[in-house]
């Protein structure tokens, strides 16, 4: 035995020992969809572009923004916003206020003259783009970045569709859209104004011409409202009422309107006509708490004056002196499962009369479809395509209004790239789609919501209600700066690492290691105890059973 | 969002054996990586003494001394002044001590070493029992808490070592918590410029010990800051009394939930803790005001 | 101050008045400790307060500790010679069993910690008298144990005490008996810094707490380990006896003071040796010298290392003479003296052995004067041994 004194002092680092061992569970990185993105139509990647704004990355924000939408100005202003309603912010205390967000970098672009990158490699295939709405300008757009050639062609004098002549520039200003559109077009389109394509043949020809087609015309058949006549010249139709008064045209209606139907173009027309200094009354058959425009634009109009008589129906109308009377029901509504669908049952005895001296029926429109007949064939209402957005014709694709009951106008734009997508698959270009296959939306428990103090929600200004009425400028204003980047602030980031270290650094283990761009777990050592996937404040991290 | 930022210079090995999820191990590698490779431990029985070692294994980088549970700070100001005749008068000298070691038997020489006011940088890992023998109660235990050897819930309060430790005035107390570990590196940091005697003692929510689930021991503890129960604080001078955090924004039930020591309690169970914490809390803001 | 001004000369040493605690204090400082925690306790205090006047002077460079108890003050010890400094303290009494439990701990750690015990009965009841049962009752904890005889011999162990312990890294203990030892005065032979200095090599342990090395010391061990802890610890205390001597010699050469584990005193052809160890030995020495002035044969053999006893040294010594007296100034209740036993022990199955008497001679500090032990010898030359220890009083 040695004389000298016992080596009882340690001389080996614990890391020799492999507590991995241990683990029941381990924890994994794994990028999940955001419930913004689940419910986005246009699948905008959400939690990334403000995650950017957050870091003061605009131009980044905006470029992501863009990849999936090339209408952030316009969409931040008339959205639906299902993103909202998704948010699991609203769990904590207010959703994220990611539309307002979107017009501020949406607006930032635009100021800035931010413009696409021109395609890295041009394309000698074609496409036919029928429509200059935003499905036609979203499949344009996607398919000019992949370099095909486009050629767009549209019935009117303008672009823009539905956005030019459906939403009052209260609501979008033509600057904007004129803005947004431009930009598209600087990446080198082949625009063709007052070009109808308006039967198979002509169809025929040009897909004869070009690769492929996409047919995206919208609807712009007004549904007709059973037991009016559309002849009297005190009714309009809404499409009617909304083009002509957005192209500057006199309204030559009464005083006293009543708009039929409760959607967003109800409203439109309804607040379009308050700011021409008529009296309105909305008749809907839905109760005031089903209405199916969006709550902010129902308020907006009722701030504006417009009466609300709802859960009604009109059942007759006719003169009254100078006047006219209409003769009314309260009715039970029953909403279907599809949009659109639902039954009405008026109530006996609940009978009562409007005076009013003109009529203008919103209440929704048509595809126009027989014109193409032996090109495309009918699913009900709509063109019928394959979830490839591919008609009866190979080669012949279809979206927007024209093919999807989703009315929303980012549910076209999302339908247009989507379209864009199948196209250059249809051409060739061996491109994947984009899919979130089999992958959880990230949950609210999953965030580790300590990280996030109560702030209430930054809403932006309105202007105010008197000033309102006298013009038709915008209602809703942009955020301020500040209140941008502390509304991107209240963003959880679900299911988006941004790299914040508190896997890292809250790891009693030391299991993770931190690579140039996001962690890594290391087996050996991690004890599955979850404490880094308790203390993410995304839920980009989660534990999974092994084995 | 705060974003953590303190550096991990590899001073705490993996491979030690503290209960997966355990924030004695976490709270360790804030402290170690923040005081750096200039130091030496003395560590007194505990777990703390547990995940160090382990014969022939050491999962810190600096020596360590284990010694007897009542001699951390005797022992530590023995490393201090040994270190001090060699002329290494910058090497920070740590005593790493659990309450039990602190709070209870310990008391002593830690009460001695603050009156000498010895270079030393005392870490107490409070989780207000003795964890590492199964749990039984300490003098650090608070009201009610179920322990092994309190099986009903201990009848009298925690014993409010700040106060003990600001009456000897010494240069620096604070109390740290893993949940905040800016403010623990911070304070880690703030205390190893001091010369003199510094305390901070850590709220180590205990997994087996109080019933947390493995995943959560750090909100635990941000639940016990966040009620006020565990306030984090810094008193200089022994007089000087500094908050760290604003206010309470919570009630103790959000901390309590979370722990089976306290799941026998009734409604006036956790209202006698509140009442507790709430005269707590004015008593300290007296202090913060008068300091 | 009883400085003389030639003290640091090389050979050169000065003739000081100084009691048995002083003159350790002067054997403390001369070693130049690095750390010395200290409590004070009668009649060890004189100890704590002269090395706190050489630190005030400037005459000690190294740190002074003064904590709050023994059991602080030993752990102060432990971590400072763990961390690779010279440490010295000195205690008594209640104090040594407060430090009881950091004695076991100090010797498996293997700090080489010098300490001066004053010996001093134990409480209860309470008393302040010369009595070895405070230091005798931790021979188990693994500290080498020295006796001390006088106040010379006290400055001269703690000198020779630091080359022991820490060669051999074994702390190392110096008893001597209160009041008899601590405050008696007589002159002592204060030797040079220098010549201290080229006795003493600097203390530099490869092992210790270092932050280059980052090596740790007590983590907990296996079974195997700490049973290997143990042989470790046999191994070095098998050497002590011979260190004890290097060391004892060596001093001897510098200061012509030899010191070994045991001494002989007139023990040639003795017909009664008598053991013991302390203070007593003096008064023994004085007896001894009466009685052989009377042509009686009796000698003393003196116990300097009780630990580790120096057994074949001992059977060596005390094979063939016919008669052994053990004067124990301590009582085990229940066995008795704790050096008849530990003889006893040792001399166990020797050719020739001595009968042996234990007497319980001076327990609780009772003075036991030469005439006594003249008197002891004459009533135990044709007595009986037996197995017990006999109250002798």
């Amino acid at each position: 035995m040695s004389s000298q004194p016992s080596p009882l002092w340690t001389h080996t680092p614990s890391s020799v020992r492999m507590t991995g061992t241990w683990r029941s569970a381990s924890p994994d990185y794994r990028t999940l969809p955001s419930p913004c993105l689940g419910a986005c139509p246009v699948d905008g990647r959400i939690a990334v572009w403000v995650r950017q704004v957050k870091e003061k990355d605009y131009r980044g924000a905006w470029l992501t923004l863009a990849d999936n939408n090339p209408f952030p100005a316009i969409a931040g202003r008339i959205c639906h916003h299902p993103c909202e309603s998704a948010c699991n912010r609203q769990y904590l205390d207010e959703t994220v206020g990611i539309c307002s967000l979107e017009r501020f970098v949406g607006d930032m672009a635009l100021a800035e003259g931010w413009a696409f990158d021109k395609p890295d490699t041009e394309r000698s295939e074609s496409v036919a783009v029928i429509g200059g709405g935003p499905a036609g300008l979203s499949a344009a757009y996607q398919l000019r970045r992949r370099g095909y050639q486009v050629s767009l062609y549209e019935s009117k004098d303008q672009l823009g569709g539905l956005l030019r002549y459906g939403i009052p520039a209260y609501r979008l200003e033509k600057a904007i859209l004129d803005g947004e559109i431009q930009r598209i077009l600087d990446l080198g389109v082949d625009v063709h104004l007052n070009a109808e394509v308006g039967d198979a043949d002509a169809l025929k020809a040009l897909h004869d011409k070009h690769d492929a087609v996409y047919l995206a015309t919208g609807a712009s058949r007004s549904k007709a409202l059973p037991g009016l006549d559309y002849s009297q010249p005190w009714v309009m139709d809404s499409a009617d009422f909304l083009a002509a008064t957005n192209a500057g045209e006199e309204c030559t209606l009464g005083k006293r309107i009543v708009v039929i139907g409760g959607g967003s173009a109800a409203m439109d027309v309804a607040r379009t006509a308050r700011r021409l200094g008529r009296e309105v009354t909305v008749l809907s058959l839905e109760p005031e708490d089903q209405l199916p425009a969006q709550r902010v634009e129902v308020d907006e109009a009722m701030e504006e004056d417009v009466t609300f008589v709802t859960g009604a129906m009109m059942q007759s109308a006719g003169a009254n002196g100078d006047g006219l009377v209409l003769n009314c029901i309260k009715v039970n509504f029953q909403a279907g499962e599809k949009r659109g669908v639902f039954t009405i049952d008026p109530i006996d005895g609940s009978e009562f009369t409007l005076s009013a001296d003109a009529v203008i029926p919103s209440i929704g429109q048509d595809a126009d479809i027989t014109r193409w007949q032996g090109v495309v064939a009918d699913d009900g209402p709509v063109v019928g395509t394959g979830s490839d957005w591919q008609t009866a014709t190979p080669g012949v694709f279809a979206g927007g209004d024209l093919a999807s009951m989703d009315r929303f106008v980012t549910q076209a734009i999302g339908m247009g790239k989507q379209a864009a997508v199948e196209i250059a698959r249809y051409i060739g270009s061996g491109e994947d789609r984009d899919t979130f296959p089999e992958l959880t939306i990230v949950p609210y428990k999953a965030i580790s919501s300590d990280y996030y103090p109560d702030v209430a929600r930054h809403v932006p200004a309105n202007t105010d209600v008197a000033g309102r009425l006298e013009n038709f400028n915008e209602v809703q204003q942009r955020l301020e700066h500040t209140d941008a980047l502390a509304e991107a602030e209240r963003c959880f980031s679900c299911g988006t690492c941004i790299f914040c270290d508190n896997c890292y650094l809250y790891c009693p283990d030391m299991a993770i290691t931190k690579l140039e761009n996001g962690y890594e777990v290391k087996s050996d050592y991690c004890k599955g105890c979850g404490l880094c996937v308790a203390e993410c404040p995304t839920g980009s991290v989660m534990m999974y059973e092994e084995g | 969002m705060e974003m953590i930022d303190y550096q991990d210079d590899g001073l705490f090995n993996s491979g030690h054996v503290a209960c997966g999820g355990c924030v004695e191990a976490l709270s360790l590698r804030v402290i170690l990586n923040t005081v750096g490779k200039d130091a030496v431990a003395v560590v007194p029985p505990s777990c703390t003494a547990v995940i160090c070692g382990g014969y022939p294994m050491s999962s810190v980088n600096i020596p360590v001394f284990h010694t007897t549970l009542e001699s951390g700070a005797a022992s530590a100001s023995g490393v201090k002044r040994a270190l001090m005749a060699k002329g290494k008068h910058d090497t920070t000298v740590l005593c790493i001590a659990g309450d039990g070691g602190t709070y209870d038997i310990g008391l002593q020489a830690l009460s001695s070493a603050a009156e000498r006011n010895e270079d030393i940088l005392y870490i107490c890992f409070d989780n207000e029992g003795y964890m590492n023998t199964g749990g039984q109660k300490s003098s650090s235990t608070p009201l009610n808490a179920a322990t092994g050897s309190t099986p009903g819930g201990k009848d009298t309060r925690k014993k409010n070592l700040i106060e003990i430790l600001a009456a000897h005035r010494i240069p620096y107390i604070a109390t740290a918590s893993p949940s905040h570990v800016n403010d623990l590196a911070a304070k880690v940091e703030k205390a190893k410029g001091i010369r003199g005697m510094k305390v901070i003692i850590v709220l180590i929510p205990c997994l087996p010990g109080w019933g947390v689930a493995d995943n959560a021991a750090v909100k635990t503890a941000r639940m016990g800051v966040e009620s006020g129960v565990f306030p984090l604080f810094e008193v200089e001078d022994g007089v000087t009394y500094t908050m760290n955090t604003d206010g309470k924004s919570r009630p103790v039930g959000d901390y309590l939930s979370l722990q089976k020591r306290y799941r026998h309690l009734t409604d006036d169970g956790v209202a006698a803790i509140q009442s507790e914490v709430d005269q707590d809390w004015q008593r300290l803001q007296q202090r913060v005001a008068v300091g | 101050m009883n400085i003389a001004p030639n003290i640091d000369k090389p050979g050169n040493s000065n003739r000081l008045l100084l009691s048995g605690n002083h003159a350790v204090s002067w054997g403390a400082k001369l070693a130049r400790p690095d750390v010395a925690p200290v409590y004070p306790i009668t009649p060890q205090t004189p100890i704590l307060e002269r090395i706190a006047e050489f630190k005030r002077d400037g005459e000690l460079d190294g740190e002074l500790l003064t904590p709050e108890s023994e059991h602080s003050a030993m752990s102060a010890c432990i971590a400072a010679s763990l961390t690779g400094g010279r440490v010295f303290t000195a205690t008594s009494s209640q104090g040594l069993l407060l430090m009881h439990e950091l004695l076991h701990y100090a010797a498996g750690a293997r700090a080489a910690i010098v300490m001066v015990n004053v010996n001093r009965t134990p409480a209860s009841p309470w008393g302040f008298w010369p009595d070895q049962l405070d230091s005798l009752a931790q021979r188990d904890t693994g500290w080498v144990q020295l006796y001390s005889e006088t106040p010379q011999e006290s400055l001269d162990s703690v000198i020779q005490a630091f080359r022991v312990a820490e060669s051999l890294r074994i702390p190392t203990m110096i008893s001597h008996d209160a009041f008899y030892v601590s405050h008696a005065v007589e002159p002592v032979e204060v030797p040079s810094q220098s010549l201290v200095d080229g006795y003493l090599p600097p203390y530099e342990p490869e092992l210790r707490l270092d932050t280059e090395k980052g090596q740790s010391f007590g983590a907990p061990i296996d079974q195997a380990t700490w049973n290997r802890s143990r042989r470790e610890m046999a191994e070095a205390m098998s050497q002590v006896q011979d260190k004890v001597t290097e060391a004892g010699q060596a001093w001897g050469d510098l200061t012509g003071r030899s010191y070994g584990p045991l001494e002989h005193y007139r023990t040639e052809d003795a017909e009664t040796v008598i053991v013991t160890m302390g203070s007593m030995c003096g008064t023994v020495r004085e007896a001894v010298d009466a009685l052989r002035d009377q042509g009686e044969a009796v000698g003393l053999l003196k116990v300097r290392l009780f630990r580790p006893l120096p057994v074949a040294d001992l059977r060596s010594a005390l094979a063939g003479v016919p008669r052994v007296m053990v004067l124990d100034r301590n009582y085990s209740p229940g066995m008795g003296g704790i050096l008849h036993q530990e003889l006893t022990s040792a001399l166990y199955g020797l050719d020739k052995a001595p009968a042996v008497h234990g007497l319980l001679a001076g327990v609780g500090g009772v003075n036991v004067p030469a005439s006594k032990i003249k008197q002891l010898v004459a009533d135990y030359r044709d007595a009986e041994p037996s197995a017990t220890s006999q109250w002798v009083e």
